[in-house]
C-alpha cells in the first residue's frame, strides 16, 4: 500500500486537529478571497476593466489572428522538435563514439549549445550572421537556435537513456550476430526511449516557451501577433493576460500528456 | 583569434561587469526563489485544501508561462496597473517566480523519496506534524534535490539573458553582445567570449553541485 506523505501527516487527525484544520481552511479560504477581490478592485481603480480594454475579444478576428500566431508558435517549435531529436541523435553518436577524435568535438559541441543561452544563439543568427553574409529568414533565425540548443539538451537526455538500459541487452544482441548498428537501433535505443519520454516531453515544453522570443526577430508567433494586437487597441494588461493563459494552457498539456506517458509500462 | 584580442582590449572590462552583472541577477533570483519555493512546497503538505488549491495554481502557472511573456507582463502591463517596478527588480522578480515554482516542484518530488514509514515513526513518537516536516521531512528533501536545484540554478543562469529585453543601464552578457553587434562588426568575436563566459559559468556550477550531491546525497 502507498499512502501519500501527507495521507500519513494528517490521516487521522484528533477531533481538535480536525476542528483546527477547518477553522484554518477557512481562514485561508477568506484571506484569498480577498486577495482576489484586491485585484479584482486594482484592475477596477485602473480603468482596466473598460469595456474598450475586452471588446475586441468577442470579435472573431481577434480570435483568428490569436489563433494564427499559436500556429507560428506550433510551427517553428514542432521544426525546433524535430532538428533537436535528429540532431541530438547524431550528437549522441558522437558522444559515444570510441575514438576521441570524435567524442571530443562531440563533447565540445554538447556543452558549448548547452552552456549558452538560446537567447544569444537568436542575437546570433539575428545580428551577427547577416554581417557576415549568411541570410536566414525570420522563421529559421527563430527555430534554428532553440532546435540547435535543444538538440545539445536531448542529446544528453538520449545518453542517460542508452545507459540506463542493461549491459547485457547489447552483449546479448551481439553475441546473435548483430553488428553495431542493428544492436544501437534495434535493442538499446527503443528501450532508452521508454526511459526519457518524460523528459523529452519536459523539452518540448521548453521549446514551446521559447518560440516566444519569435518577437525578437519579429516572426508572426503568439507574442508578436500579441504585441500587434496591443498596437492596434493599446490594451496592454487584457492581451497579455489572455496570451499568457494561452501559453499556459499549451505547456500544462503538453505536461499533462507527459505524466500519462510517463507512467510506467509493464 | 586576433579579433578576440582586439575585442577584449576594446571592450575587457565591460566583458568582466556584464559576467559580474549576470553572476549578481543569478544569485539574486536563485536564493529568495529557493527560499519561497521551499515555503510554498511545505505549505502544500498542510491539509487546508483552499491553500493546496491556489498553491497548486500557482506552481503550473508559474512552471508554464515563459518566462519573457512574464517579464513583458511585469515591465509593460503592471504600470497600467498602477503597479511600477523599475526595470532590474522585474528581472529578478520575474526570475523569482520562476524559480520558487521549479522549486516547489523539485522539493515536492524530492519529499516523495521519502519511505512512509519514517513519517509514521515520528508520529508514534509523539511528534506534531508541523515538527515532523521542519526536522523529518525538510532535510531530507533538501538533500535530495541537490541535483535538480543544480540544474535549475545552470538554466536560471541562463536565463538572466532576458534583461537584455528591458532597457535598464546595467548590461549583462547577452545585452551586451547585442549592443557590439549591433555597433560594430565584431559581433561573431563578442559572441565567442560571451558563451566562454556562460559555458564556464555553466561548468563551474554542475561541478560544485556534483560535488555537494556526492557529500549529501542519501543512499536509498
Amino acid at each position: 500500500m502507498n499512502r501519500s506523505l501527507e495521507d500519513i501527516l494528517f490521516g487521522a487527525p484528533t477531533p481538535r486537529a480536525r476542528t483546527l484544520s477547518r477553522g484554518m481552511s477557512v481562514v485561508a479560504a477568506g484571506v484569498l478571497l480577498l486577495l482576489a477581490a484586491g485585484i479584482v478592485w486594482r484592475f477596477h481603480a485602473a480603468g482596466q476593466l473598460d469595456a474598450r480594454y475586452w471588446k475586441f475579444f468577442a470579435w472573431p478576428t481577434t480570435w483568428a489572428f490569436l489563433a494564427k500566431g499559436l500556429l507560428g508558435t506550433l510551427a517553428s517549435a514542432a521544426m525546433a522538435a524535430v532538428i533537436a531529436l535528429s540532431l541530438g541523435l547524431v550528437l549522441l553518436a558522437g558522444r559515444l563514439a570510441r575514438t576521441r577524435l570524435v567524442r571530443w568535438p562531440a563533447v565540445a559541441a554538447i556543452e558549448f549549445l548547452r552552456g549558452t543561452p538560446t537567447l544569444l544563439l537568436i542575437y546570433v543568427c539575428f545580428l551577427v550572421l547577416p554581417s557576415v553574409g549568411v541570410k536566414l529568414g525570420t522563421y529559421w533565425m527563430l527555430t534554428l537556435p532553440i532546435g540547435l540548443s535543444t538538440a545539445a539538451v536531448v542529446a544528453e537526455v538520449y545518453r542517460s537513456g542508452v545507459l540506463a538500459v542493461p549491459r547485457g541487452q547489447a552483449d546479448a544482441a551481439r553475441s546473435l550476430g548483430m553488428t553495431e548498428i542493428q544492436v544501437f537501433f534495434s535493442i538499446v535505443f527503443p528501450q532508452a526511449l521508454r526511459y526519457i519520454v518524460p523528459a523529452l516531453v519536459a523539452q518540448l515544453v521548453i521549446v514551446v516557451k521559447d518560440t516566444t522570443f519569435g518577437y525578437v526577430v519579429t516572426y508572426g508567433e503568439l507574442m508578436q501577433n500579441a504585441r500587434v494586437l496591443i498596437a492596434n487597441y493599446h490594451s496592454l494588461v487584457p492581451v497579455y493576460l489572455i496570451v499568457a493563459a494561452l501559453y499556459c494552457l499549451v505547456n500544462y498539456a503538453i505536461s499533462r500528456a507527459s505524466r500519462r506517458l510517463g507512467r510506467p509500462m509493464h | 583569434m586576433g579579433e578576440v584580442a582586439k575585442l577584449l582590449a576594446d571592450h575587457g572590462p565591460a566583458f568582466g561587469q556584464a559576467l559580474l552583472l549576470t553572476w549578481k541577477l543569478t544569485a539574486l533570483s536563485f536564493v529568495p526563489g529557493v527560499l519561497l519555493g521551499l515555503g510554498v512546497a511545505m505549505l502544500r503538505l498542510f491539509p487546508l485544501p483552499p491553500l493546496r488549491w491556489v498553491l497548486t495554481l500557482y506552481v503550473e502557472t508559474f512552471r508554464n508561462i515563459p518566462s519573457v511573456a512574464l517579464l513583458i507582463f511585469i515591465v509593460f502591463a503592471l504600470p497600467d496597473l498602477e503597479f511600477v517596478i523599475d526595470y532590474e527588480p522585474s528581472v529578478v522578480l520575474t526570475l523569482v517566480l520562476v524559480c520558487s515554482a521549479f522549486t516547489a516542484d523539485y522539493v515536492r518530488s524530492g519529499i516523495n523519496t521519502i519511505p512512509g514509514g519514517q513519517i509514521e515513526a515520528a508520529l508514534s513518537l509523539g511528534m506534531r506534524p508541523a515538527r515532523i516536516i521542519w526536522s523529518v521531512v525538510l532535510p531530507q528533501a533538501l538533500r535530495s534535490v541537490v541535483q535538480p536545484m543544480t540544474s535549475l540554478l545552470i538554466a536560471l543562469m541562463l536565463s538572466t539573458s532576458l534583461a537584455s529585453q528591458v532597457p535598464f543601464p546595467g548590461r549583462e552578457l547577452t545585452t551586451l553582445v547585442s549592443k557590439i553587434a549591433t555597433d560594430s562588426a565584431a559581433g561573431m568575436a563578442a559572441f565567442a567570449v560571451a558563451a566562454a563566459m556562460y559555458v564556464a559559468t555553466g561548468l563551474l556550477i554542475a561541478w560544485a553541485g556534483a560535488a555537494l550531491d556526492r557529500k549529501l546525497r542519501i543512499l536509498r
